[in-house]
């Protein structure tokens, strides 16, 4: 088992930058997703952690072990690839045997290995197949135990779910965290959805050109965005960011956008709002936390999304547009018309209009 | 790293078998196929029926008029009688069983060399790839002067020998042999280098890496994971080279003539030499439909194996 | 305007039934959803729409009129592929006037259509444009105005943005639907994303294997289904499965279970969890943020339970189950559904 630290890693590939002074510890037995775009670095860093490609700066550490010039082979990483890389031309027990059998092991273990291996997998009465032409579920499970029979402290997957058809992907998820929580290693996910991250992650590292923004569980992220594009990239739809505008009246401070309403802050916004140098200010609320009951905002509604469990309602204001999650047993707002809501007060965070940094309450 | 591998794992639809479609395929194609089967077909049948006579151009009559001079198989009884033929046999699949294989580690050698960069590597590809472009003639006379007695490969051997090298090779029948299959080692050597290169650069990026990750050295990544992938492609370079060596003739007429007496005489310098100095078209005729025989039964095998190989 | 129809249509490939005795009809204008699992014949019934396959058996009508003997060409349906295949030489209106060039009309009505379908996809900023200089969205609506120059009957997509990102799928399919209203024309459209099925139709057809299992408006096939096949297709997570018995000893509220049921159905979101002694015990947490998703053991069988927001609970912990009314679904032996009373 081991514990990876990433001190101050970057990777440049001529005159461009794919990972820029990256600072992450993950623990010893933590599922930690590295969430963001595609180009945002993530695979980058994950071939870094393996060996596959080598940083242009910083440490990799696992366990406290420099291990940057430590060759792919010795390691001791086991890597899953997106579209699994099995040896396609070996049976399945081969590709078993393959990691085994280049360390060195001795038959008799070897067998035993297997056998027990392909029990847990489930993949028992595949052992002789040719892995040709097998079926995408059987295929990630190979690929997990092909590495996993090594039993490595540390297991990296590159989106291994991004082949797979939206149906399977709930299954497939489920197999997967359930054999890491048996086999209990560290293990670091590349992906690009927010679901799968949430859904599997004891952390999540989100990252967006070559930058990492910010680390945390996936509730931490979720509530409490470090800037805006975090809030817009987790959660399906992302967090509504408005252009907003502070206003001081007497007792009150709140904060409008224009045409469409104004939301009063509470004490702790209140503090926070006093590091902005002018009026204008980020408001972020989650489509999921509107009020339907409430009063204060008040938009247009365009499309509705009726999707299962759940409605989308699409709200627009001018320039400023938004969306709503109600629940399906919610009465749907008529489409074409305007519809009024407000957001509870500790729902609402606010983000420098400039940089996009969640604004904080100060601890005075 | 990604989308690296051309496995795609989620099965496709199948397609529809069109089979209106395929039927007028087939008479779309029929005047080409007609005219391919004409110009193979017709030179063989041609072979066949002068091969069962006893014909010569001396002899005065047109060929398709050789009927009146009928033997059967006689031809063919003599060809198997024929020692100098069998000795030319012999010659002949003997250089293949030495040329070919050491072509192929050689050129698998410098696949190997070439699939990854290194300074220098494109002049020296453009270098590697010369001696295929050679002229076969100007590679025979090349080698004829390299290997004269005074000639450069002996000064090279000199080097290491404390009295100078003077082996006359194209003189002696022992040595002729060796120095027409140093030419041809020489000359297509680049071409099983090329072939094997392009099949070793098709094994997916991706396997080799999962291999090293999962602790293979170089050496079990090679033969694990890279020869098995190129298995077609090394069945195709071998069978295009057995079947091309067998007919080994101009760069070899060249060094040595088939030479010293018929030390150096392979089969395709039998056919000349019989056609050209003793004119017996009809048994050269049957030669030439006995080795046409042989070869393809090679052909065939190699595209089994090819087609076989390709449900990987 | 006209509608397409199928009846009893049949297809096969090889030995095996693609299609197997489909029937149903496009209703006019509508975003009309082809929807199932792989192979379970979607693409087939596209080609046979287009006319690139012939059926072994059964009708095809546009608008009243036997398909059988028509050519794809004069069908006159639009198929935007999932590559979008626009040359890449010419630049936006080129692309768009293309299909009518090539039938040679005359210019003043390739002008007029031109604009007409241009105007209602909001393109008159990228016209000049080629399609290398455009956004994926942007190339999309190039794609899709070629498509409707023609004035076809329908424009089909097989598939079109499995392929992106999640959240470019998100967007996407809002801006589909949005043109789609827009331009009113009948779109066609072939997914196995059932949530995207959902959000985009009018209508959708479910398919099983070649068969139709059932065809409604979305809310309608997921507050309603007719199987437990269509039951299972459509939700995420999907609908909780479970023998009557074990349904019974699972949850502690009192169950309207009609006579002759075999199987019953409770969606996540229909399924209310307390912390308290009880039959159920928590196996897995998911926390996706606006809702919880929990895993729990009770009679023997896994429940999935989707919880607004972030209540908290914990791993070995109790649970009491019960369900909301209206959110039990039962089915027969035969997987069909049986009324609820």
């Amino acid at each position: 088992m081991s514990e990876i630290v990433l001190e101050s890693l970057g990777k440049t590939f001529g005159d461009f930058t794919a990972l820029a002074d990256m600072n992450l510890t993950i623990a010893n037995g933590e599922f930690m997703a590295l969430l963001g775009p595609s180009g945002c670095g993530k695979s980058t860093t994950m071939n870094m952690i393996a060996g596959m490609l080598r940083p242009s700066c910083g440490a990799i550490r696992f366990n406290g072990q420099d291990v940057v010039d430590v060759p792919m082979a010795k390691r001791g990483v086991g890597f899953v690839f997106q579209n699994y890389a099995i040896f396609t031309h070996m049976s399945v027990r081969e590709n078993l045997a393959y990691g085994l059998r280049a360390q060195g092991v001795p038959t008799a273990d070897i067998k035993k290995r297997i056998q027990a291996f392909a029990e847990l997998l489930q993949l028992e009465s595949m052992l002789n197949r040719r892995a040709a032409g097998l079926s995408v579920n059987i295929l990630q499970r190979l690929a997990i135990g092909r590495s996993a029979i090594l039993e490595p402290a540390i297991f990296l997957l590159d989106e291994p779910l991004s082949n797979v058809d939206a149906a399977f992907r709930a299954v497939m998820r489920s197999e997967l965290k359930s054999l890491q929580g048996q086999f209990g290693q560290t293990m670091v996910y590349v992906t690009h959805d927010q679901l799968e991250a949430m859904t599997m992650a004891d952390r999540i590292a989100v990252m967006d050109h070559g930058k990492l923004l910010q680390v945390g569980t996936p509730l931490e992220i979720y509530n409490n965005p470090a800037d805006t594009f975090v809030a817009k990239f987790i959660g399906a739809p992302g967090m509504n960011i408005l252009q907003g505008r502070l206003s001081q009246s007497a007792d009150v401070a709140s904060v409008g956008v224009p045409g469409v309403g104004s939301i009063p802050l509470s004490p702790a916004l209140q503090s926070a709002v006093r590091q902005l140098t002018g009026p204008e200010v980020q408001v972020g609320f989650r489509p999921e936390q509107v009020n339907v009951a409430g009063a204060g905002l008040t938009m247009h509604v365009g499309l509705v999304e009726r999707i299962g469990a759940r409605t989308i309602v699409h709200l627009e204001r001018g320039e400023t547009t938004a969306k709503a999650v109600l629940p399906a047993d919610v009465a749907l707002p008529k489409a074409q018309s305007d519809w009024t809501f407000a957001v509870p007060q500790e729902d609402i965070r606010l983000f420098d209009p400039k940089s996009g940094q969640a604004l904080k309450a100060r601890t005075h | 790293m990604t989308n690296v591998s051309t496995m795609t794992p989620v099965a496709d639809q199948p397609e529809a078998p069109a089979k209106s479609g395929a039927r007028l395929g087939l008479w779309l194609t029929l005047p080409a196929q007609l005219l391919v089967l004409f110009i193979a077909l017709f030179p063989i049948l041609m072979q066949v029926y002068i091969s069962l006579t006893d014909w010569s151009p001396l002899d005065g009559i047109p060929w398709w008029r050789a009927h009146e001079l009928w033997i059967g198989l006689l031809n063919y009884s003599d060809l198997i009688a024929d020692s100098r033929f069998w000795g030319a046999m012999w010659r002949t699949l003997f250089v293949m069983a030495v040329c070919v294989p050491v072509q192929f580690l050689l050129g698998l050698g410098l696949a190997v060399l070439f699939v990854d960069d290194f300074r220098g590597k494109r002049v020296l590809y453009s270098t590697l790839l010369v001696p295929m472009m050679v002229v076969p003639a100007v590679a025979g006379y090349m080698f004829f002067m390299l290997f004269q007695s005074g000639g450069p490969v002996n000064d090279l051997l000199s080097i290491f020998t404390s009295d100078p090298v003077r082996i006359a090779w194209l003189s002696d029948p022992d040595l002729a042999l060796i120095a027409v299959m140093v030419a041809d080692i020489w000359q297509w050597t680049p071409l099983m280098f090329l072939i094997l290169l392009a099949g070793m650069i098709s094994v997916p990026q991706d396997q080799q890496m999962a291999a090293i990750l999962l602790g293979a050295s170089w050496w079990r990544r090679f033969f694990t994971i890279v020869l098995p992938r190129m298995k077609s492609i090394i069945i195709i370079a071998l069978a295009i080279r057995v079947i091309e060596i067998f007919k080994i003739f101009d760069t070899l007429f060249i060094m040595t003539g088939g030479g010293p007496g018929v030390a150096t005489e392979t089969i395709s310098v039998y056919i000349y030499k019989v056609t050209q100095q003793e004119l017996i078209w009809s048994y050269v005729a049957a030669i030439a439909l006995a080795i046409l025989i042989v070869l393809s039964v090679v052909s065939v095998f190699a595209i089994k194996r090819m087609q076989r190989g390709q449900e990987t | 305007m006209t509608s397409i129809r199928f009846e009893n249509v049949s297809k096969y490939y090889g030995d095996a039934l693609a299609v197997d005795q489909v029937s149903f009809e496009v209703p006019d204008n509508a975003f009309f959803c082809f929807f199932g699992p792989p192979l379970s014949g979607k693409s087939t019934i596209l080609k046979l729409i287009l006319g690139l396959e012939t059926p072994d058996s059964g009708e095809i009508f546009f608008d009243g009129r036997p398909m059988r003997d028509v050519s794809p060409p004069d069908r006159n349906v639009a198929m935007v592929f999932q590559n979008l295949a626009l040359f890449p030489h010419m630049t936006a209106l080129e692309n768009v006037r293309f299909p009518l060039v090539e039938r040679k009309i005359d210019e003043a009505t390739i002008r007029a259509r031109v604009a007409e379908v241009t105007e209602k996809l909001h393109m008159a900023h990228i016209l000049h444009k080629p399609p290398a200089q455009l956004s994926g969205g942007e190339r999309q609506r190039v794609a899709i105005a070629r498509a409707l120059v023609r004035d076809p009957v329908a424009y089909l997509m097989d598939d079109p943005i499995s392929a992106l990102d999640a959240r470019l799928r998100e967007e996407t399919r809002v801006e589909l639907r949005r043109m789609q209203q827009d331009m009113a024309k009948t779109l066609i459209y072939v997914t196995h994303d059932q949530e995207e099925a959902m959000s985009v139709s009018d209508q959708m057809l479910i398919l099983d294997k070649g068969r139709v299992r059932q065809i409604g408006a979305p809310h309608d096939l997921y507050d309603t289904p007719n199987s437990a096949y269509v039951a299972s297709m459509l939700g995420a997570p999907a609908m909780n499965m479970a023998g009557t018995s074990d349904a019974v000893s699972a949850l502690s509220n009192a169950l309207d279970i009609d006579q002759g049921t075999m199987t019953v159905g409770i969606r996540p979101e229909h399924l209310k969890v307390v912390r308290k002694d009880g039959p159920g015990r928590v196996t897995a947490i998911e926390p996706l943020g606006a809702t919880t998703v929990l895993s729990i053991e009770a009679a023997g069988v896994t429940w999935k339970a989707s919880l607004r927001g972030q209540p908290k609970h914990e791993i070995g912990a109790p649970v009491e189950l019960s369900v909301d009314a209206g959110g039990l679904h039962c089915f027969d032996a035969q997987g069909d559904a049986l009324s609820a009373a």
